[in-house]
């Protein structure tokens, strides 16, 4: 080797000596033209924007380039390392992660939400059980309250980590207000099997506990750590006349009922308040039982904070949607609901959560008659069992980045703490508390980002700038559709509480997954390896480093930046690693 | 096998049985259906190929360049504008060379806009180091471009295999498609002299001094030299295996000739009736069709024409300011002759106007009524 790191020059002095072709006679290894480079190229993932926008803090872009290549036991674990609810999340999950997807500018987002519900059914069907890390048992043990997906999501964490937990819960089952989805979102068998696997991780579940009755937060002072996740169970109250008639049932009451089993009369027709999802659930849940439902909500459809496929559906089904109608009272006639008094509305100035605020319009009431009266407006949390030294804000539990409540070590996180109201919110911030417990028991600084934004549990190596369209290199993607996903037809739905999303088959799922741009994730593609013009991209030593550049012969000329499709490459100055 | 083919196709079959390993190519008409073909037989798997969409024809023959370097076996096919795209790469080819083979479909040359047969496209690159043929029929195309990578191979210097707008290239004829094996056994695989090795990396293509410079022209001229010997020992194999053979050129009915038409391309098979008829008629007349146009066969043209008495070269082309370029290389070639015969010359069918029988009665007649040419050259059929 060292011989060719020689240059040498040699004198022709026939024609005969000279090679047929201008070229040289003896190696050119010994000329390192990477002293010529002033920019230099290196391999760093960035966060795609999908993996941005996950609350759950999912590693999107990883299981689907695992589904694109027909691991799905992999990409399913994933998913199970950040998310231990793909089955549930898949379902119900507003996925602002596909509103963040840049494949939205070339034939739609990538149906991400299509795909994590593929691979947890995947799962289910193979009898998939959640795998643990082979991590020291810790002998604390941690106290959560509250077994909807904030708590489950924390004490899976936790126990992955190898604590020791108990999961309080005031219902006769865990699952929190993720059993009230209806079963035409969410079959309770996959609620069923994923509560089941985080139970069979090892922890322990105690339900009919109810906190501040059954057991107070003084009791739990023993544990080396609690988390509070009981969630928001009370339903905001109209504030009109009438309200405590019979007849008038709040939405998540009404649901949970149904849930249960319970047989709940409704009448002929049913008025829905409110424009959020628990509307949308009571009124397709009413439509359903056969009721004729209309919704009344204050503001207009922009405003509406339902999931807009719920919308659609719902609408689908023949409930029937009245904007910018508010009730200002309830009609009864024997202590029962007859019907509402409305205001029309219009909208005003924005108000503090940016959208304009509806006033009613004088002189515009009206009655309309019906049987049943499902208020939908929201919950609040029950903070009845706090002592005076956990605080509350605005009927939430304060938390700081790290979910510590002003009374270490009591946690909190989901709805009692974010109001975020999701159950992909609610997982993202069990994990959060998790990893907070963790540090503080063992005494470990570590910085959160703030609250609105995710966690991971095992994060890969990657820079925090997020891809934006721009960034990629869009010659080597063509535009391709997304496909729909089957739904069983509106007027079918209407008769039965089946399933009425059926998901993508393998086949789809496959496709879909390969139409992903892998934005700022390296997926081998090669396109460094055949571009260089230099010979200095090699294989990499580990799948963790699929290429390596040869910077003895790097000219730093930029090609495999420019020819990355996903911004898998930086470019930065040499001069920021010369040696100071 | 035989199958009734194109001219065009018979070039994509040529390739396919020389095994060429890159094609890389960008479309023009009217050539478009030669390498649409070939991305057929890659994506069906027909070929062992790697087929690279380029961006241009400068880009096609600078893969090509690439391919060739790293020892493979390269193929690309244009025609008129995008050959003259090419050309700075055409030259990089022969320099380092790369026996590269290339289809190429005479094309005017714009503007006037014209997509149809015209030689000046391919004879505007008479001094890039390229070998070039001129065919006649579609069979002559498959064999010529499968006898081109051959001679190719051994010299060391690129191809062109040239065919005619539409006449060859869109018209079909039944054509011998030889088995693969038989074709094997006539081509070895590529053995190049020096190719890009990661493993003991050489610069390519870089300066060569006043020193030196000269030296590596010469040696490009020995090859084209070599090259006349080479071409005709392939064609003579060829024959023996595929029982036929083409000639650098052909003479036809020259033995006991007065008259000599040379031409190139289709209107030989034009000329051929033409000379037939006029035998018929008793005038001694005959034809020296050129195949291979470079390196110009100088000693077979003389020896062609020795001791005819008037020379009618038929141009499909114009050097203006001079004459038809075909004429050129008569006139030169004959200049070393004992006997030099009075060289005609007729530049006529620019633009693919049609060159029929009467055009060439039309010549014959203008040769027979002179001693001697009394202009440069004479144009036929201009609407004047």
């Amino acid at each position: 080797m060292k011989k060719q790191t020689e240059a040498r020059v040699i004198t022709f002095t026939s024609e005969a000596e000279m090679p047929m072709m201008p070229a040289s006679m003896a190696s050119t290894l010994y000329n390192k033209t990477g002293s010529w480079r002033y920019m230099r190229p290196l391999y760093v993932n960035k966060t795609p924007p999908c993996n941005a926008a996950c609350p759950a803090g999912e590693d999107i872009v990883m299981y689907l380039q695992l589904t694109a290549q027909g691991r799905y036991a992999e990409a399913w674990e994933t998913i199970v390392r950040e998310n231990p609810f793909p089955g549930v999340c898949g379902r119900v999950c507003p996925h602002p992660c596909e509103s963040e997807c840049n494949r939205e500018h070339l034939g739609g987002a990538i149906a991400i939400h299509c795909q994590e519900r593929f691979l947890a059914d995947y799962a289910a069907a193979h009898d998939l059980g959640l795998p643990m890390p082979d991590v020291p048992q810790r002998g604390e043990h941690v106290a959560v309250v509250g077994a909807g997906p904030a708590g489950l999501s924390c004490a899976y964490h936790l126990r992955r980590m190898g604590y020791q937990v108990t999961v309080f819960d005031a219902g006769d089952k865990p699952g929190g207000m993720m059993r009230l989805i209806p079963e035409y979102r969410l079959p309770k068998e996959v609620l069923e099997r994923e509560i089941a696997a985080i139970v069979a991780t090892g922890v322990e579940v105690k339900t009919g506990v109810r906190l501040g009755v059954d057991v107070s937060l003084d009791d739990l002072k023993d544990y080396a750590a609690v988390f509070l996740a009981v969630g928001q169970s009370r339903s905001r109250r109209l504030g009109v006349p009438g309200e405590e008639a019979t007849g008038v049932l709040p939405g998540i009451d009404f649901l949970a009922r149904v849930a249960r089993g319970q047989r709940v009369g409704l009448g002929e027709k049913v008025a829905v308040i409110g424009g959020g999802n628990t509307a949308m659930d009571a009124a397709r849940t009413a439509r359903r039982l056969g009721a004729d439902v209309t919704i009344f909500y204050r503001r207009s459809r922009a405003e509406m904070p339902a999931i807009d496929e719920e919308v659609n559906e719902a609408l689908d089904e023949g409930v029937r949607i009245e904007f910018l109608r508010a009730p200002v009272a309830v009609l009864t006639e024997n202590g029962h609901v007859r019907g509402l008094r409305l205001t029309e509305m219009e909208l005003g100035a924005p108000d503090e959560s940016g959208r304009r605020r509806p006033l009613p319009v004088a002189g515009s009431e009206y009655e309309v008659a019906c049987d049943t009266v499902i208020p939908a407006l929201g919950q609040v949390a029950d903070l009845s069992f706090l002592d005076a030294e956990v605080k509350s804000e605005r009927g939430r539990i304060i938390t700081d980045e790290k979910a510590a409540t002003t009374r270490p070590p009591i946690f909190a996180g989901g709805d009692v703490a974010t109001g975020f109201g999701t159950v992909t919110a609610a997982v993202g911030s069990g994990k959060r508390a998790a990893l907070a417990i963790d540090c503080f028991l063992r005494g470990v600084e570590r910085t959160f980002p703030d609250l609105a934004q995710n966690v991971q549990a095992a994060p890969r190596p990657h820079d925090a700038a997020v891809v934006r369209f721009e960034d990629l290199n869009t010659a080597y993607f063509e535009e391709e559709p997304r496909p729909r996903q089957e739904q069983r037809p509106a007027a079918e739905r209407v008769t039965t509480f089946e399933e009425v999303n059926l998901g993508y088959g393998e086949d789809a799922a496959l496709a879909e997954a390969q139409r992903c741009f892998s934005c700022g994730t390296c997926n081998e593609c090669d396109n460094c390896l055949i571009f260089c013009p230099d010979v200095a991209v090699l294989r990499g030593p580990s799948d963790d480093e699929p290429f390596v550049f040869n910077y003895d012969y790097c000219k730093g000329c930029g090609i495999c930046v420019s020819e990355c499709p996903r911004h898998a490459i930086s470019f930065e100055e040499e001069v920021k690693f010369a040696e100071t | 096998m035989k199958k009734v083919v194109t001219g065009n196709y018979a070039v994509s079959w040529g390739a396919r049985l020389a095994r060429a390993q890159v094609i890389a190519a960008y479309p023009i008409t009217p050539q478009t259906s030669i390498i649409e073909k070939l991305a057929t037989f890659c994506a069906d798997g027909e070929m062992e190929a790697r087929f690279i969409k380029v961006e241009s024809e400068h880009s096609a023959m600078a893969a090509c360049i690439g391919a060739s370097a790293a020892g493979a076996r390269a193929f690309t096919a244009t025609s008129g504008q995008g050959l003259l795209l090419m050309h700075e790469v055409v030259h990089w080819a022969a320099g380092a060379r790369l026996p590269i083979v290339m289809g190429v479909v005479n094309r005017a040359i714009g503007p006037g806009w014209n997509i149809w047969t015209d030689q000046n496209d391919t004879l505007s690159q008479r001094d890039t180091g390229w070998l070039q043929f001129y065919c006649e029929t579609n069979q002559e195309v498959l064999d010529t471009t499968i006898q081109a990578v051959k001679i190719a191979e051994t010299v060391f210097l690129p191809a062109m295999v040239v065919l005619d707008a539409f006449l060859l290239s869109h018209t079909s004829e039944p054509v011998d498609i030889p088995d693969q094996a038989e074709v094997d056994a006539f081509l070895p695989p590529y053995r190049p002299e020096l190719k890009l090795d990661l493993d003991d990396p050489r610069a390519f293509g870089a300066l060569v001094l006043p020193s030196d410079y000269m030296e590596m022209r010469y040696k490009i001229q020995k090859a084209m030299e070599r090259a006349v010997g080479v071409a005709e020992a392939v064609d003579h194999e060829w024959g023996e295996r595929f029982g036929r053979s083409w000639g650098l050129v052909e003479r036809y009915r020259l033995d006991d000739a007065e008259i000599a038409l040379v031409t190139s391309g289709t209107v030989t098979g034009t000329s051929r009736v033409v000379v037939d008829e006029l035998r018929d008629k008793g005038l001694k007349i005959g034809l020296l069709k050129v195949r291979m146009f470079r390196p110009f066969p100088h000693e077979k043209v003389r020896q062609a024409l020795a001791g005819i008495e008037k020379v009618a070269v038929i141009d499909r082309n114009i050097s203006f300011g001079d004459s038809g370029v075909f004429a050129q290389e008569v006139r030169a070639a004959l200049y070393r002759a004992d006997k030099r015969p009075p060289v005609f010359d007729f530049v006529t069918g620019l633009g693919g106007r049609d060159i029929v029988p009467a055009t060439i009665r039309e010549i014959v007649d203008y040769t027979v009524a002179h001693d001697a040419p009394v202009e440069e050259f004479t144009w036929i059929g201009v609407k004047k």
